[in-house]
């Protein structure tokens, strides 16, 4: 089963196209509250919904085929060299997996954060003028006139290239064949999602299905951990044997006795049936050692903590003990990329948003007495009425 | 005058056919030397010579070797081959007959050689140590016979393995978690007269004898001169009637005396080729050389044959040329019969496991050997009464108490898929039946009593002290327990010797008790700390419960755990427990977000409800206009 079905590429895909989703909506629900004036217009609200979703979608199919593009040709290349599977290889993927979920995960759980995110950075990138004259001329004209179009799929195919990364540094140590199902059923699902949060806003029931999925998330997670580390092991047993000990089966001397904290001589994820599905799910091994035992909890442990100091953080507004200090700025990304400054009060966040109300796009300049005209016909027949 | 010459030639004949006692004094030391030419490295030798004089008797004549060990660990030294009939404890395994020698201590070898005569050898008995030097030849000349094959000249040839390592280290690296298949440890060359590249000079048109005594410890040796053929005499100190053949197969500890006639002319001098088994080894090594040349030299004018050539096919090309001849078909020259139906028949199962401590070792029946912490003969000797009792010898030492004028057949089915030379000291055995390999693992071949072609058993079955067991076959062997003794049977690779695989016959304790052991042999023990009175466990008393009591023996390691231990539930119960808290904090944390309910939604609904009670007028509808101007 675990060829045909990676777990981590589903949940990958499903993260990234409820990210998308989350994207077309906060755009249409900005066209809905006024947007460039689209409630006035009925027909330049069409237009502009309509952009909207030829944007993302169009985002999104470029963005597929370059992900089928890109892993097709890696697995035609470069087949041998993964096919041979060795130890080493399999615990970095398995790490680099663990990494990968463990810090995507959590936000699932605060998708309203991530709306929120949402609309502050594409209210910013609707209200930003071009320093130069000159080139609002050119290509601010055209920017101006589809940017409804040029936004979605901007966001839509940054957000699915980084999901092939992802995929890809995920999902390169299964087989081609377990890539098509989790990516078909990610997409669905993240969908699906996206448009129940549309509609119905952040419920319990949606609410629930996000944790139980991001519970197995962790649960694969940890799993995954715990094999990375037992690959390690196991490489360094084969490189003491000077052989390939576990190619051997599963009967006496094909593990190292001494770092053994279990061993049955059945149910070998490696090569019998149904164990692989535990091993994915839960990271079961028949021969557990006392690091992917330790490595394990360690894992747990960690997420356990990690999730403490974020409920802590939420309710005080800093770090337990450190006045100062939020989770976020222990990334060293935030200050690398200067995202200090992009902390809006909220005030300024109003102002934001007004200021999107009132941006004019979708037609040139030369429509804008149109909305004037509509605005005095409507002002004089209120008059004559 | 005349008188006093015929008593000096009377006195002189007496002499030199009554037996003499030779003396020797072996000081054990340390030598450095470079065995095959490409390595030196420290060996164990005798009166700082290696390699170790061949020692030369005639029948009947007494040794006696003042044994002193200068080296840094213990040592022993046995007399391969030889009955020690009446002097079980000069034989030499250390904790069967003897305690090991201390650094510093002399041990006396006193015996007399006797009902025997031919080519035989001396080693180590402690561990593994004859890999490091400690081996020689032993040569016992017939006197009251005349040999019934002529030659011009005896040759004297051992050929062996060489480890560059020392033997403790190579032992240390192959009993180790990290060798789970338990792959012998490989050679890094093979000698020939403890030598490499020998030339031998020969006349043209004489006969020579060649005795030639294989002083490995692991692998069996392909013997074979380009163009001549070896006539078997003797094999194992058993005069056999001559057997032609053009090539020699020859086991660890194994000897057979063989005449090579050399040829008229001196046109041309010939390749000697000494090679090792390559099936033995489990890895084969780029760089070792199987096949080795030596040369049989006519004529030093004349070119020297090029050495072979050793790569991937060189082995088994060299095989198809080879025809080694079957030594179960060898007839003694005596013509003894078949000894009569057995008295005791006792089956060894062998196999080999991976024990508790992720070494593989080798059993018999389950069993295998582990030195008991007195002595065997010590145990014997002072057990009086009880000494008939298999179980005073221990429940780990596969001992097996036969009594005097037994007659004995040991059934050993080999379930490995190995080949294994077994030897029983103090004995030759008739070999009575031998299956051929067998080819399928899951499946050995093992003695049926009731298949016939297991039980055909010559007439006049082969008898030597060395023989080798086929893989997945098996091996019968009979002997009578006519010399009291406790004689060790076990494998000579030594290295399986060291897993285990060995067994103890106690034959016929009562009578062994008469046997004298010297003084120095009960001092020696003193100096290694090993005591000599009591049972496999070093317990003794009045009673014979406390002689049969076993508390405190060396027993061997434990089985690996079948399945979940104790630790294993503790980490299986404290991951579960983990993951759930685990995942119960993913779930509070997730619920926390529901309290922040979108604002939007909360209004539309609010919207939507108010609409639906007539309190608010009906939304905008996006594409009606008309409604808009309407209103």
């Amino acid at each position: 089963m675990v060829n045909v079905f990676n777990v981590q590429i589903f949940f990958i895909v499903f993260r990234e196209s409820l990210e998308a989703v989350v994207v077309v909506s906060v755009l249409l629900a900005f066209l809905k509250q006024g947007l460039g004036q689209a409630t006035q217009d009925p027909v330049v609200y069409k237009k502009l919904v309509r952009q909207v979703w030829i944007g993302a979608i169009s985002g999104v199919v470029v963005c597929l085929i370059i992900g089928c593009a890109f892993i097709g040709a890696f697995y035609s290349l470069g087949n041998d060299v993964w096919s041979k599977s060795e130890d080493i290889w399999e615990g970095v993927f398995c790490i680099i997996a663990t990494v990968l979920i463990s810090l995507m995960g959590l936000a699932m759980l605060r998708i309203n954060k991530m709306k929120e995110k949402w609309r502050i950075k594409l209210a910013r990138a609707l209200t930003k003028t071009p320093s130069n004259k000159k080139d609002r001329f050119k290509i601010g004209y055209l920017t101006k006139k589809y940017c409804m179009f040029i936004l979605p799929f901007i966001t839509c195919l940054r957000e699915g290239l980084e999901a092939v990364v992802f995929v890809g540094g995920v999902g390169l140590s299964s087989p081609a064949t377990a890539f098509p199902i989790p990516v078909i059923t990610g997409l669905i699902a993240g969908i699906a999602v996206g448009t129940l949060l549309y509609y119905s806003g952040s419920t319990v029931s949606l609410q629930i299905f996000l944790i139980i999925s991001t519970g197995i998330l962790y649960l694969i997670a940890a799993g995954l951990f715990s094999r990375g580390i037992w690959y390690f092991e196991n490489h360094l047993f084969s490189v003491q044997t000077g052989g390939d000990a576990s190619e051997n089966g599963s009967g006496p001397g094909t593990y190292d006795i001494a770092k053994s904290v279990w061993h049955v001589n059945c149910c070998n994820p490696e090569t019998d049936n149904g164990w692989d599905v535990f091993n994915a799910l839960l990271g079961w091994q028949n021969s557990a050692t006392y690091g992917s035992v330790i490595s394990y909890n360690i894992y747990w442990l960690v997420i356990i903590a990690v999730i403490l100091l974020m409920l802590f953080e939420e309710k005080h507004g800093h770090l337990p003990f450190l006045k100062n200090l939020t989770l976020v700025q222990l990334n060293p990304m935030y200050h690398l990329k200067g995202k200090k400054k992009n902390n809006l009060t909220s005030a300024e966040k109003e102002e934001l948003f007004d200021k999107v109300k009132n941006t004019n796009f979708g037609e040139d300049s030369e429509h804008e007495p149109l909305t004037e005209i509509r605005k005095e016909i409507s002002d004089v027949e209120k008059v004559s009425n | 005058m005349l008188i006093l010459r015929v008593v000096y030639a009377l006195v002189w004949a007496l002499l030199s056919v009554s037996p003499k006692t030779h003396v020797f004094h072996f000081n054990l030391t340390y030598v450095d030397a470079d065995a095959d030419g490409t390595f030196s490295r420290r060996m164990i030798g005798i009166n700082n010579q290696w390699p170790l004089p061949t020692i030369r008797v005639k029948k009947n004549d007494r040794i006696q070797i003042h044994f002193t060990n200068l080296l840094e660990t213990k040592a022993s030294l046995h007399f391969h081959g030889l009955f020690q009939q009446g002097t079980n404890a000069m034989d030499g395994p250390e904790m069967v007959t003897q305690c090991p020698v201390a650094p510093g201590s002399t041990f006396l070898y006193d015996f007399k050689v006797t009902k025997q005569a031919g080519t035989y050898w001396y080693h180590s008995h402690s561990g593994s140590q004859y890999a490091d030097g400690l081996r020689g030849i032993l040569i016992v000349e017939d006197t009251e016979q005349d040999y019934h094959f002529h030659f011009d000249e005896e040759v004297v040839l051992s050929v062996g393995e060489h480890y560059h390592q020392e033997s403790s280290e190579v032992l240390s690296k192959f009993m180790s978690r990290y060798n789970p298949t338990g792959a012998e440890p490989i050679p890094q060359n093979s000698l020939f007269n403890e030598t490499k590249n020998v030339t031998w000079h020969v006349e043209p048109g004489k006969t020579y004898l060649l005795r030639i005594v294989n002083m490995g410890l692991f692998t069996s040796q392909y013997l074979s001169i380009e163009d001549h053929t070896f006539t078997i005499v003797e094999a194992d100190g058993v005069f056999v009637e001559p057997q032609e053949v053009d090539s020699l197969y020859i086991a660890v500890a194994q000897r057979y005396s063989v005449l090579v006639k050399s040829k008229k002319s001196t046109k041309k001098n010939y390749r000697f080729l000494n090679i090792i088994d390559q099936e033995m080894l489990d890895v084969l090594p780029a760089d070792l050389q199987v096949i080795s040349t030596n040369w049989m030299v006519y004529n030093d004018d004349v070119e020297m044959p090029s050495p072979l050539e050793n790569n991937d096919k060189s082995f088994e090309n060299q095989l198809a040329k080879m025809h080694p001849f079957d030594d179960f078909y060898l007839v003694p020259l005596g013509k003894e019969a078949l000894l009569p139906d057995a008295d005791v028949v006792i089956t060894l199962d062998f196999t080999m496991d991976v024990l508790g401590d992720g070494v593989t070792y080798a059993s018999f029946n389950g069993v295998s050997y582990v030195p008991p912490k007195v002595p065997t003969l010590y145990s014997v000797v002072s057990s009086g009464k009880y000494a008939n009792n298999q179980q005073v010898y221990g429940s780990n030492t596969n001992t097996f108490v036969i009594q005097n004028n037994e007659v004995v057949d040991i059934v050993l089915n080999n379930m490995d898929p190995g080949k294994h030379p077994f030897h029983l000291h103090g004995h030759t055995f008739q070999v009575i039946s031998r299956s051929p390999e067998g080819m399928d693992e899951e499946d050995p071949i093992k003695f049926d009593p009731n298949n016939s072609s297991h039980t055909n058993y010559p007439e006049y079955p082969m008898i030597r002290d060395t023989v080798q067991v086929h893989p997945n076959g098996f091996f019968v062997l009979r002997f009578k327990a006519d010399n009291p003794g406790v004689w060790f049977f076990h494998c000579h690779v030594d290295w399986h010797l060291e897993q285990g695989l060995a067994i103890t016959f106690v034959e016929a304790p009562f009578e062994i008790q008469k046997q004298k052991i010297i003084p120095n042999h009960y001092d020696n023990c003193k100096s290694s700390n090993v005591s000599t009175i009591g049972n496999a466990a070093g317990n003794y008393g009045e009673t014979k419960e406390s002689w049969l009591n076993l508390q405190g023996e060396n027993v061997q390691v434990a089985p690996l755990p079948a399945g979940f231990t104790t630790k294993g539930y503790v980490a299986m119960i404290l991951c579960t427990l983990v993951a759930v808290y685990g995942v119960w904090s993913i779930y509070k944390y997730g619920m926390e977000d529901v309290n922040s309910e979108d604002t939007e939604a909360v209004i539309r609904k609010l919207y939507d409800i108010l609409r639906t009670n007539g309190a608010l007028e009906p939304e905008y509808d996006d594409g009606d206009e008309e409604l808009l101007i309407a209103s």
